[in-house]
């Protein structure tokens, strides 16, 4: 086989890179009980954790980004709204967006007495479903370690478009270079080869979170070391874009 | 001379207004994606020309402030330039043997054609501003007015160089009333008036007759309509 062949075939290689990238059907499965939601999200089905670790959320965005009473903010994956209805009690308008229409049944559910909300599913990886130029702030948090690359820039590319110029962006994930992201990585390990599950968190490096905001365009990028281990990276969309 | 404490309210008072205007941005913005979402528009060609229409809204409104602003200082400058011009005769006249400056009799000053009326407080707003350089014979001017003491506007037109063009009232203004409430003798706020915009540069005058009797002035300025557009 020549070169040029061998090239040929690896280019346009076929073979499934497994369901992971199918982010709907993975989370749609998860999302049919209301508790392997909330577990599946959040990591506790208790409404009394769930709130707790919201709080510890919302404290986390205070401190990076900072929350205003007059936002319009957007969560990126928002599951089950754990952190939008105490969110929604801080600022003007929260807007929950999903890939799974099951999740945002339940994120529904529990977001019933906020008016102050809405809630957006998604058709597939991207925020097609929303204009441009309209958030003041843009985050995604427990989400990328669910995702491919691609798909975490994708988003981060969308978070761009809809913020406002001045507005803020934020992202997290797990880096194994701090001792709860080696724990999260080896939970991932003890996992057998054939049996990893399409949804198995996936760590990110503070300079592949720096470099997905600098080359979208945001300036003022910044990588946190949070509270609870996890790394986040943050940035603004420029006033004169 | 304002107090340390009188400085202190005027920070808190620009600073609640900052946070109101932050507020009413920032609902308008709530208003649009739940518009977009709606309609189902996502990123359509109709949805880009929205944008894009709000933004040229948005950059003729700024357009018209640096208008404004550059007309009230061509106005200082032309007030200041008559006051030199003033001194500058006094100073240049011929004096007598006793070195005192004979007075030769000036021509009075072409007085304007009507005095000026009077202004009163008005909350208005003018969809297109006056402040502008006019290119065409004729300019029509719309927006919305009330005076603060509540009389209705019975009638309204503007005043170029003495000249009175009559306009129309009682235009509906709906997101003017759901703003600001109805007011009881002014539920229709609107209208609108064209006057004639020959070249050159012009005393404009806004006013509006309160119960059918007095007339007011809304706003006054000068307005410059290009000869070499004509």
């Amino acid at each position: 086989m020549s070169e040029s062949d061998a090239q040929e075939r690896w280019r346009t290689s076929r073979a499934p890179l497994g369901d992971r990238s199918n982010y709907k059907k993975v989370w749609e499965a998860q999302s049919r009980d209301v508790d392997v939601a909330a577990l599946a999200v959040a990591g506790h089905t208790d409404e009394a954790t769930l709130e707790l670790t919201a709080r510890g959320t919302i404290d986390m965005l205070k401190s990076t980004v900072g929350i205003d009473a007059n936002d319009v903010i957007l969560e990126i994956g928002c599951g089950i709204g754990r952190v939008g209805l105490p969110l929604s009690k801080e600022c003007l308008h929260w807007v929950g967006t999903d890939i799974s229409s099951g999740m945002l049944r339940h994120a529904a559910a529990r977001l019933a007495s906020r008016p102050n909300t809405t809630l957006v599913e998604l058709a597939t990886v991207g925020l097609q479903e929303l204009p441009a130029d309209s958030f003041d702030l843009v985050y995604c948090t427990i989400v990328f370690m669910h995702l491919l690359e691609w798909d975490r820039f994708r988003y981060v590319e969308e978070a761009f478009r809809v913020l406002r110029p001045g507005g803020r962006c934020y992202v997290d994930n797990f880096t194994v270079d701090t001792e709860t992201g080696w724990k999260i990585f080896m939970e991932s390990y003890s996992y057998l080869i054939d049996r990893r599950p399409a949804h198995i968190s996936m760590s990110s490096s503070r300079e592949e979170l720096r470099t997905y905001l600098a080359r979208a365009g945001f300036e003022d990028v910044r990588v946190h070391d949070l509270a609870n281990g996890l790394i986040a990276a943050t940035g603004r969309k420029p006033e004169a874009h | 001379m304002s107090t340390p404490g009188g400085t202190d309210s005027r920070i808190a008072e620009l600073e609640a207004e900052l946070q109101s205007v932050k507020r009413r941005e920032a609902e308008y913005r709530v208003t649009m994606v739940k518009e977009f979402l709606d309609r189902g528009e996502r990123n359509t060609y109709l949805h880009i020309l929205r944008h894009e229409r709000a933004a040229l809204i948005r950059r003729e409104q700024e357009a018209s402030a640096d208008l404004e602003i550059l007309t009230r200082k061509i106005e200082d400058a032309e007030a200041r330039i008559s006051s030199l011009e003033a001194q500058l005769q006094a100073a240049a006249a011929p004096k007598d043997r006793w070195g005192k400056p004979v007075v030769k009799p000036v021509p009075a000053p072409a007085l304007p054609p009507r005095p000026m009326l009077p202004g009163a407080p008005f909350t208005y707003y003018l969809h297109t501003s006056p402040f502008r350089i006019y290119r065409d014979d004729a300019f029509t001017l719309r927006g919305w007015a009330w005076p603060e003491d509540g009389r209705p506007i019975t009638a309204v037109r503007v005043d170029v160089d003495g000249k009175l063009y009559l306009g129309r009232t009682g235009i509906d203004e709906p997101e003017v009333v759901a703003r600001y409430g109805a007011q009881a003798h002014n539920p229709t706020p609107g209208f609108e008036i064209t006057f004639e915009t020959p070249a050159g540069r012009h005393a404009f005058s806004l006013e509006a007759q309160l119960s059918g009797e007095e007339w007011r002035s809304v706003m006054r300025t000068t307005i410059w309509c290009d000869p070499r557009a004509r």
